[in-house]
């Protein structure tokens, strides 16, 4: 007896998650208000847990760190004299730079974004995928599709908002795509999450025609014609660029500036790509 | 009657509290500690012990609040861990009828099974659908590291969850004495 009703709740349950993902498939916003409801709850205990942990985990680091940090003391004080005589020559550099940026009102939108720190509260624990949670929100003006950016590099983006949290899937995720362009040469170029290449540190950097002067070491930004992504932000550098077996595009390894192993906090940028208008080419 | 019905209130309240603890340890504490190069996956090794411990129907009650709160967490169609963790409180349940204390192996197996269905699951619908064949590889890399970590856990979950469920049934017969 008892069999056989776990058998029809099993058949119930079974019928009612496949209603639910072919529902929340066709239209995604479906579950939304419950998830809102559950964030309410949930992510102040997540921010807790998340600031002890982080604060235990910083305590040992520190204490590990300070048995290091005598030798490296007087390593880094050596770097500094080397470091001030190479400042001074980059400050001249500096502003060479800026002024050759007005000769060529060159395009510097890119530091011109409004932006919002947040911090990661919680991780996918798939170990298939790299996907993680923030703790800004819908209230702090984030919205799905907006750019997120760590240690100077494109990190994420936004997939999905509640009040008080946000998703973002990773670059790193083995189902992202972005759209990018070589930053001197403008030869577009797709760079692909791989979650085989991740171990190594690596992205995938595909579908680059094979007349593109895209070769090793230079820096990958995104494209302007990415639907999602603003123009401009840096990504990472190109490394072991090839010509595929057909010899109609060449493919390669992208090596991310944001550090993934460590990212602790991230910043939003609070404009969307639909938004920023596009400027009209001079003729 | 009422006396019964407080109990299980009172099992399901604290079921409740258990997996929303282990759920905010799982995404929180443990991607934070480069220690484990994999997460092991709490929510699965509760569902299954609790189904293997108690029967089908609790298991099922417990995956489908686990999945539910994976669901409601990450993007994607809503429903889609629910359903696995279902059927593992189910399967597992059926075991139930071996269930003998302090018998740790057929639960370190069950493990092991589980862990497989479940990853299998995720690559098939996640990833081999969208062309990654590399089955290999990624057992390799992401399915042995979490079902090691998993079984780690198990061993000492398992044995706790059966203290506690032995203090309880205690705690519970005394009060049954007393009022009898």
């Amino acid at each position: 007896m008892d069999n056989k009703s776990s058998k029809y709740m099993l058949i119930v349950l079974t019928v009612l998650c496949t209603a639910l993902i072919v529902v929340s498939s066709v239209q995604s916003g479906f579950m939304d208000p419950l998830r809102n409801y559950i964030g309410y709850v949930l992510v102040p205990v997540q921010k807790g847990v998340n600031a002890v942990g982080t604060g235990i985990y910083n305590k040992i680091e520190e204490y590990s760190e300070l048995k290091s940090a005598y030798d490296e003391n007087i390593e880094l004080k050596a770097r500094i004299d080397s470091l001030t005589e190479e400042n001074n020559r980059l400050k001249s550099e500096t502003e060479e730079l800026s002024r050759l940026r007005e000769m060529y009102q060159l395009d510097n939108d890119y530091m011109q974004y409004q932006k919002v720190a947040a911090r990661i509260i919680a991780k996918d624990s798939e170990n298939w995928f790299q996907v993680f949670r923030i703790d800004k929100g819908s209230n702090d003006g984030i919205e799905p599709d907006m750019n997120v950016l760590s240690g100077g590099g494109l990190c994420g983006i936004v997939t999905e908002v509640g009040a008080n949290y946000a998703t973002v899937r990773s670059i790193i995720d083995d189902e992202s795509r972005v759209a990018a362009m070589s930053q001197h040469t403008s030869d577009n170029c797709i760079v692909a999450g791989d979650l085989k290449l991740f171990e190594e540190g690596r992205l995938a950097l595909t579908n680059i025609n094979k007349d593109a002067d895209i070769s090793d070491g230079d820096a990958i930004v995104t494209s302007n014609i990415s639907a999602k992504f603003l123009p401009g932000i840096l990504i990472g550098y190109a490394s072991d660029i090839t010509i595929d077996s057909r010899h109609l595009t060449k493919s390669g390894y992208l090596i991310p500036v944001a550090d993934f192993d460590n990212l602790q906090e991230v910043f939003v940028i609070t404009e969307l790509k639909e938004d920023v208008p596009e400027e009209e080419p001079e003729t | 009657m009422n006396r019964q019905i407080k109990i299980i209130a009172k099992r399901a309240l604290i079921n409740l509290l258990i997996l929303l603890a282990a759920f905010t340890i799982q995404t929180c504490v443990f991607p934070l500690l480069p220690v484990f190069s994999a997460v092991p996956n709490l929510l699965l090794i509760l569902t299954f012990s609790f189904g293997f411990i108690y029967g089908s129907k609790t298991g099922m009650l417990l995956g489908l609040v686990s999945g539910m709160l994976m669901d409601l967490f990450y993007t994607g169609p809503f429903g889609f861990y629910c359903l696995i963790f279902i059927y593992i409180g189910f399967f597992n349940g059926i075991f139930n009828r071996y269930y003998y204390n302090d018998y740790i192996q057929l639960p370190l197996i069950l493990c092991t099974l589980n862990e497989l269905f479940y990853n299998l699951y995720i690559y098939v619908l996640r990833f081999l659908l969208r062309g990654r064949l590399d089955i290999g590889y990624y057992f390799m890399n992401i399915v042995l590291p979490e079902l090691v970590f998993s079984l780690i856990f198990t061993l000492f979950l398992y044995r706790v969850f059966l203290k506690a469920n032995k203090k309880l049934d205690v705690i519970e017969d005394r009060r049954g004495t007393n009022v009898a």
